[in-house]
């Protein structure tokens, strides 16, 4: 296959094109879904897709196609090069990519047990043991229970007219539950997600314990917690939801395609005091096995360690090739694309606050009246305002520096700039507890994002009561 | 006959050899080209071509369900073949009686349209180069962000109990994204517009709205928390509205993890709410004879003056309820709605803004309940405080939490105006006492 990368890639060089690559996908995966004690559903996957992206006169083309011969590649080629001609016709910033030395390197999975090994059966039957221990361990005040497991080979090869030739697998493992308690008219859903670029042997790593079991505690606890206070309020956040506020409120500001648009709170602020002087933000692609991590990104620059904010000071943002030329920096590996049919962008990979010296108990005192808040479930933000939310799975009131009443999952938001530099306290844990898919630009790319606990001054909370 | 119509019962022939007590087969091609703009100008422009096969079969309730890229006929029979052995392997299911039968379907008009599919990269350029011209006198330092996307697609969908259906539908969409500023201060706004035939696509006036909109959101403020009358705009209706007849899915009900759980014919708010879901809205974006299960669609009053009526159905679900099939299914087990109608009010929105002395105005941004409970809890990413009737200022870091049942029953105005995109009608509405939280 890498045979007919090349060849186009040479087509592309005779043509004159001022910059190409050509990335093939390729993807096998097995899910197995368990619900209410059936694994009724299995299912297999496989895709095929390769993309080409020419920039030519100063403006970008692409195409793609899950047809993988000579033939399609040559049409691709073409079809990518009318893109690149009809984009001419208003390109107001003329395309531009950093350059590279050329890297030849093929990158295996290194897995204990590779998932393609292991029946079907086997996989079901410890899908289900899982949620049996969920069921067994809450009772009957669990109405719905749902655990699914996925696991996913992937290949991407990049081939570019740099010279680069990259062929990088991936093998990952992800489980998940969603657990439903009932009690009269109260109604509460639990989650948990655990996803690693690994083996089989994951499951091995993963008690039910610290899975189904506390997801089904969960839900059943929330039928007794009370509803969110409304308004203003300090707030104690889990490393969960520190990852998540990282990731929102000021990863996607540091995405230098967002800053180059004008998208960004912090563009133009290099240098500057951004968050307060005990904020440390960094986004790694190389910590081992983590969700976000990866040898080569989808343009193949190495994963590198960033540091996004150093006590405080930006000191730069995440860059694609062509926004590293825009910027006049080096590249730093963040372009990723979530398969052949989509043109790499700028991502995240393992977003972070650096841990600090306190311990969690440290971080309560002073607080008169705050909420504790833990479990991320996701969020957004508007880069250009600064504006972000999040959303929490549970609480608990924080009265006179000790932890209170249990509350339901609810929403805060805060503005990025005023909430970095509202935070006034970090703890000394560091957990990664957001594995998952960021959305952007309609692609779903895979990230991971923790800290320690933060704690914000001021956040609004969006409470019912 | 089509191609993809014989090569879909030849995968439906190898599952029912393989051991596949019920099988259906989907095969899906199509093309897109979509343009991307940054910063008032154009960044790419790119065409897709794609193609798949899923297949599900069923044996003894179980599911085995396989999908692949490409149509190459020894890939599409494979997956045929793996969907079969996957099914043996998962675990029976009593509930499971028959996938959809042969029934007549009738055609919606308007889904597919020759002048749409015929666009090129460079018409599609062309309409978006007018706006950006458009944002720009309005506002010289505006930047521009968004994309025009067209898409062209062919299903085919044929199951063993002799549903064999085919369609094609374009569509044709185009989003606009402006950015002001004033030092510091930023203002933004996103508006869009999509259609299925030419006719109705008309994007011309976006550039020019969106950055006057984007202008109007510079100078924002919070509010002091309080409870207050919240006025939602069509575009957040009618995301609300979409969510409520989502919850009527009887898949989350028969679960157990729906507010909607025990529901049906109960009031669950004001009379003056009344939804019906209808896939045969000529041209509607979410208009479809068939459901993803091949299932004829049928019309359905889902809430009517208040009370919850009917839930949306798959084959499954209505089965296992007894009930007909309403022909809401995907192809994964869930249910969905489609084109949401409301009934409309008296009043025009500009009356219920002005006869509303203080509150708040939601222009756009998603305010939906948590499928399970339904509280809602939501930041308002573009509003305006309402003080004596007319809209004062824009908002930051405001947000509001309500649960859905105090929403709906605290529905005092639906608009008799509305703004209208195909086979999406979506009114203004008025909400008394919802809990705002403010940074004041």
């Amino acid at each position: 296959m890498n045979d007919y990368l090349e060849s186009v890639r040479d087509k592309a060089k005779r043509r004159g094109v001022q910059f190409m690559d050509v990335r093939l996908f390729e993807e096998d995966s097995t899910t197995v879904m368990v619900q209410d004690r059936k694994a009724d559903k299995v299912s297999q996957g496989k895709s095929l897709a390769v993309g080409l992206r020419v920039l030519m006169d100063g403006a970008w083309g692409f195409a793609s196609t899950d047809m993988v011969d000579s033939g399609s590649l040559d049409q691709c080629l073409q079809a990518a090069w009318e893109m690149a001609k009809a984009s001419t016709v208003r390109v107001a910033h003329p395309g531009v990519v950093a350059e590279i030395p050329p890297i030849v390197d093929v990158v295996r999975a290194e897995v204990e047990k590779d998932p393609r090994s292991v029946s079907l059966q086997e996989k079901v039957k410890r899908v289900l043991d899982y949620e049996k221990a969920g069921l067994d361990c809450a009772g009957d005040k669990l109405c719905n229970t749902i655990v699914s497991y996925r696991d996913s080979w992937t290949c991407e090869t990049v081939c570019n007219t740099a010279g680069t030739l990259i062929e990088q697998e991936t093998i990952r493992v992800t489980i998940g539950t969603a657990m439903t308690a009932v009690e009269g008219s109260i109604r509460q859903m639990a989650h948990e997600h655990f996803s690693e670029q690994v083996g089989f042997e994951f499951l091995d790593r993963i008690s039910a314990q610290d899975f189904t079991e506390k997801a089904a505690q969960r839900a059943v606890s929330l039928l007794s917690a009370r509803r969110a206070p409304s308004g203003k309020f300090p707030v104690v956040l889990h490393p969960s939801i520190t990852g998540l506020l990282v990731h929102e409120a000021l990863g996607h500001n540091a995405e230098a395609d967002h800053v180059f648009n004008g998208g960004s709170i912090i563009e133009g602020k290099v240098g500057e005091q951004i968050a307060s002087e005990c904020v440390t933000i960094m986004d790694d692609a190389t910590l081992p096995r983590l969700c976000g991590s990866y040898r080569y990104d989808s343009e193949g620059v190495p994963g590198q360690r960033r540091i996004i904010v150093e006590k405080g000071v930006l000191k730069g943002y995440l860059h694609s090739l062509e926004t590293a030329a825009r910027f006049g920096v080096e590249p730093n590996g963040s372009a990723r694309a979530m398969n052949g049919h989509y043109t790499p962008i700028v991502r995240m990979s393992n977003t972070f606050i650096v841990p600090g010296e306190l311990a969690f108990e440290e971080m309560l005192e002073g607080i008169d009246e705050g909420i504790f808040m833990e479990g991320g479930h996701g969020g957004y933000v508007m880069c250009e305002r600064g504006q972000y939310t999040c959303h929490v799975g549970e609480g608990w009131m924080i009265k006179n520096g000790q932890l209170g009443e249990h509350l339901r999952d609810v929403s805060f938001s805060g503005m990025t700039l005023e909430t970095l530099m509202n935070m006034d306290a970090v703890s000394k844990d560091l957990e990664f507890l957001l594995p998952g898919r960021c959305g952007k630009s309609g692609q779903g790319m895979h990230i991971n994002a923790g800290g320690p606990y933060v704690r914000v001054k001021e956040v609004v909370v969006g409470g019912q009561e | 006959m089509s191609d993809l119509l014989e090569l879909a019962k030849k995968a439906r022939e190898v599952a029912l050899g393989q051991g596949a007590q019920f099988a259906d087969v989907a095969l899906t091609k199509g093309r897109s080209i979509s343009i991307n703009i940054e910063k008032n100008g154009i960044h790419d422009a790119s065409e897709k071509t794609y193609t798949g096969v899923s297949v599900r079969s069923i044996v003894k309730g179980a599911t085995g369900f396989s999908r692949s890229s490409g149509l190459g006929v020894n890939d599409v029979l494979e997956t045929a073949k793996r969907s079969a052995e996957a099914a043996k392997l998962a675990q029976p299911d009593p509930d499971f009686v028959t996938l959809p039968e042969l029934s007549d379907c009738q055609q919606v008009p308007g889904l597919y349209d020759e002048k749409t599919a015929q666009m090129s990269a460079g018409d599609l350029i062309q309409l978006f180069v007018k706006e950006i011209d458009a944002a720009r006198e309005i506002s010289p330092g505006v930047k521009v962000q968004g994309g025009v996307r067209l898409g062209v697609a062919e299903r085919a969908l044929v199951n063993s109990m002799g549903v064999e259906v085919e369609d094609r539908k374009t569509k044709v969409g185009f989003h606009i994204f402006c950015i002001v500023k004033r030092g510091d201060d930023v203002g933004s706004f996103y508006d869009f517009d999509v259609a299925r035939v030419e006719e109705d696509f008309n994007p011309q006036g976006l550039g020019a709205k969106v950055c006057q909109e984007a202008v109007g959101f510079l100078g924002a403020k919070s509010v002091k928390s309080a409870c207050l009358p919240v006025v939602f705009g069509p575009l957040v209706t009618s995301h609300l509205f979409d969510a409520l007849c989502a919850g009527a899915g009887a898949e989350a009900i028969q679960r157990q993890r729906s507010y909607l759980v025990g529901k049906r014919g109960q009031r669950i708010g004001s009379k003056l709410l009344t939804l019906r879901d209808d896939a045969y809205i000529p041209q509607g974006m979410s208009s479809g004879s068939w459901d993803g299960e091949g299932a004829v669609r049928k019309r359905v009053t889902v809430v009517k003056e208040g009370v919850l009526v009917n839930h949306l159905h798959s084959c499954y679900t209505a089965h296992k309820a007894g009930e007909e099939n309403t022909g809401h299914g995907d192809r994964w087990g869930g249910v969905a709605p489609t084109n949401v109608i409301p009934e409309l009010g008296m009043d025009t929105a500009s009356e219920i803004i002005s006869d509303t002395k203080e509150g708040i105005y939601v222009n756009m941004g998603s305010v939906t309940p948590h499928p399970v409970h339904g509280e809602i809890s939501a930041t308002i990413d573009f509003g305006y405080k309402i003080e004596n009737g007319e809209l004062a200022y824009p908002l930051r870091n405001t947000m509001l939490g309500i649960n859905i049942f105090d929403l709906l029953n605290n529905l005092d105005a639906i608009s008799s105006d509305y703004r209208e995109e195909p086979g999406m009608i979506m009114p203004t509405i008025r909400v008394q006492n919802v809990k705002v939280a403010g940074a004041d």
